[in-house]
């Protein structure tokens, strides 16, 4: 039997979606969990929110991009959070939705991984790890956000699109 | 009449204070990071910035090999937009004035 791709774009333009309800379920608990945390002083969200200007003499500029955008990059998170929150249960999703799907997978791993800790070449947690099951979640969002990517890639062309660099 | 020799009038420019000069294109650099995808960062990089595959692919090698890499130049506000959209997305990105 072949293997169904978990998200498939449909001749119509939206994507069809085929998630185990496990899945599904583990998604909405995630995003329920994130929500509050996006306005929170968690260590492990100030990944979300990394500086513009590093080095000397810099604090100034810092302070004000910060001014400029955390208001804007706020709301992008929340408002993706959202969209995965609103949908989780759909069958199928409009390109905006999936790329909502896609944000709101990514800031979860990177807030997960941030607290794991993780790096590149790292060991499994040994069996019996507190942190294995965190771990797991960790690996799932990368497979989801791999497949997600690799959907979206195909509407993308090979040679670029110079007028979009301008 | 005599004759005056006048010494010819040297104009003394001061350079302008580098840090201040308007002309020197301001850097979007990625850095690494052991959690973003490749193949998101690659697709990040066609996304906003219109690269070709290929081209997207070697800078985001360049910043998994290196560290770090310089995606984009321009102007401070054109870099300050940048360096927002790379960090909707997750990436860690900063900016720099060249030279």
């Amino acid at each position: 039997m072949a293997f169904a791709s978990p998200i498939r774009r449909r001749r119509d333009g939206r994507y069809a979606v085929r998630l185990p309800a496990q899945v599904r379920t583990l998604l909405a608990t995630l995003a329920e969990q994130m929500a509050p945390m996006i306005n929170s002083d968690d260590p492990a969200v100030t990944r979300l929110f990394p500086p513009a200007y590093i080095g000397d003499d810099t604090a100034d500029a810092e302070k004000q991009y910060r001014r400029l955008v955390d208001g804007a990059l706020h709301n992008h998170h929340h408002q993706a959070v959202r969209i995965l929150s609103e949908t989780v249960t759909a069958d199928t999703l409009t390109a905006d939705q999936l790329s909502g799907w896609l944000s709101a997978i990514g800031s979860m791993r990177l807030v997960i991984g941030t607290r794991l800790d993780v790096s590149e070449d790292m060991d499994k947690p040994a069996p019996g790890d507190p942190s294995a099951s965190e771990h797991a979640v960790f690996d799932l969002l990368g497979m989801l956000q791999a497949t997600i990517v690799d959907v979206l890639a195909e509407d993308l062309p090979d040679e670029g699109e110079p007028a979009r660099a301008l | 009449m005599s004759d005056v020799q006048t010494a010819p009038v040297e104009e003394v420019r001061t350079d302008l204070d580098e840090s201040v000069s308007p002309d020197r294109p301001w850097l979007v650099i990625v850095w690494n990071d052991p959690i973003n995808l490749m193949s998101f960062v690659t697709f990040v990089f066609q996304q906003l910035f219109g690269y070709s595959k290929e081209k997207a692919t070697k800078l985001m090698m360049d910043v998994h090999v290196k560290g770090r890499a310089v995606v984009s130049s321009g102007t401070r506000d054109r870099a300050e937009l940048d360096v927002y959209r790379l960090h909707e997305h997750g990436l860690w990105a900063t900016m720099e004035q060249s030279g």
